[in-house]
């Protein structure tokens, strides 16, 4: 027993670089849009797997195939909760929920936004530098719409790739989660052990049958 | 992918799976003495940890899965050993599903129990190396049987699933290798350690 105790030490020992095949989401927001992906914990991307992303009433709004790289993408019409499903056939399926609010002021989908995008191209015309006189034909709000796009978009730039691996490493098996499950399943045998050594001793006589 | 996630399969299934895996845990647990237990909670130790380690083939990926090695070192037991590891493996890792736990747990321990206690008579009496290639060989079957289960749940809840079921058995080939391979050595290695582990102490476990 003790050897098998070693043998198992020797196992645990051995999954550090361990992984499982668990699929999982990774979704952002990048300019209205929601892109991301699906993905095995460890490697490799779910090809050919559908995607479907609904609305909070659970409203199908886009249904799609994934390529090779199990990338998706969505614009949807107005800002809301949207929950990516990626179903990758085989019994592999994985959800991830986009909060409405990640999509920032309600801006540049149609309406008087839209048109402003133009004014200051045209305002600034072939003058590369983008200084008070370019700003100047524009309203304090609508230069302030401007700044809070680009931030969102920069912003959103720049947080990917720790999404990313925040999602990646979340999903990691974790040593520490396995020699818990080790010690919680030793403990399990313990408390098995202590109740049938309790039920040996309690009854002397009779109903003995049942345990043989 | 032994491993069925939740929402995956149908309600029905899900019942069938879990009055099925409910029946092998309580014949199980009528038989369990005390010596057994202590063997249980190593084995399912052992299937907790290394079923853990993925290893991808192809389109999917495979893990051991050593039920025939629990079932012949075990017999009945599998069933909760598996149970157990099953449970916290859905808790900590989300590998797998709560839902389904009824559905794996059958699917993984029944050709273990079937397979381990078949093989359990010849794997006693006779010499290392034959021993050896008997576990081998319950190990290949064993295999076999789980991928064969694990497709049958999925064709069973969804017509849809046929196509990936029979993807899923081609993946499930290599891994019968190295489950006879590893469940062979690890019989070995009791043999000579431990034989009197494979002895007719453990059969009363079979009635």
């Amino acid at each position: 027993m003790r050897r098998f105790g070693l043998a198992l030490l020797l196992l645990v020992a051995a999954m550090a670089p361990a992984e499982a095949h668990r699929l999982k989401v990774f979704a952002t927001v990048e300019a209205g849009s929601v892109t991301g992906y699906g993905f095995f914990i460890g490697g490799g991307r779910p090809m050919g797997a559908t995607v479907v992303i609904s609305d909070a009433a659970g409203t199908e709004l886009y249904r799609a195939r994934t390529g090779a790289d199990g990338a998706f993408s969505f614009t949807p019409d107005a800002p809301t909760d949207l929950t990516v499903t990626i179903d990758a056939g085989d019994g592999h399926v994985a959800h991830e929920t986009i909060a409405g609010d990640r999509f920032g002021p309600p801006v540049a989908t149609g309406g008087a936004l839209a048109a402003e995008p133009q004014v200051p191209a045209e305002a600034a015309g072939p003058a590369t530098p983008v200084g008070p006189d370019a700003a100047a034909g524009l309203s304090t709000e609508a230069l302030q719409a401007m700044i809070d796009r680009s931030v969102d978009t920069a912003v959103a730039r720049q947080i990917r790739p720790l999404l990313e691996a925040y999602d990646e490493a979340d999903g990691r098996v974790r040593f520490n989660d396995v020699i818990g499950g080790i010690g919680m399943i030793i403990g399990i045998g313990g408390a098995a052990l202590w109740m049938a050594s309790r039920r040996h001793r309690q009854p002397p006589a009779g109903r003995q049958s049942g345990a043989s | 992918m032994a491993h069925i996630p939740d929402g995956v399969l149908s309600p029905a299934v899900l019942a069938g799976g879990g009055i099925l895996a409910a029946g092998g845990l309580a014949a199980a647990l009528r038989h369990l003495d005390e010596a057994r237990i202590a063997r249980t909670a190593i084995l399912a130790a052992v299937f907790f940890a290394a079923s853990l380690i993925v290893v991808p083939v192809g389109p999917s990926s495979v893990h051991l899965l050593l039920g025939a090695l629990m079932g012949l070192v075990i017999g009945t037991a599998t069933f909760p050993a598996v149970l157990i590891a099953l449970v916290l493996q859905a808790v900590l890792f989300g590998f797998g599903g709560l839902t389904t736990l009824g559905v794996n747990t059958f699917n993984i321990a029944l050709p273990g129990v079937l397979f381990g206690l078949l093989a359990h008579g010849y794997v006693g009496r006779a010499q290392a190396p034959a021993a050896m290639l008997a576990a081998g060989a319950a190990a290949a079957a064993a295999v076999a049987g789980t991928a064969g289960l694990v497709a049958l749940a999925l064709i069973l809840s969804s017509a849809d699933f046929v196509q990936p079921a029979k993807v899923l058995g081609l993946t499930y080939l290599p891994l019968m290798l190295a489950e006879a391979l590893i469940t062979g050595f690890a019989v070995g290695f009791l043999k000579r350690v431990k034989p009197e582990i494979f002895l007719a102490s453990a059969r009363p476990v079979a009635a």
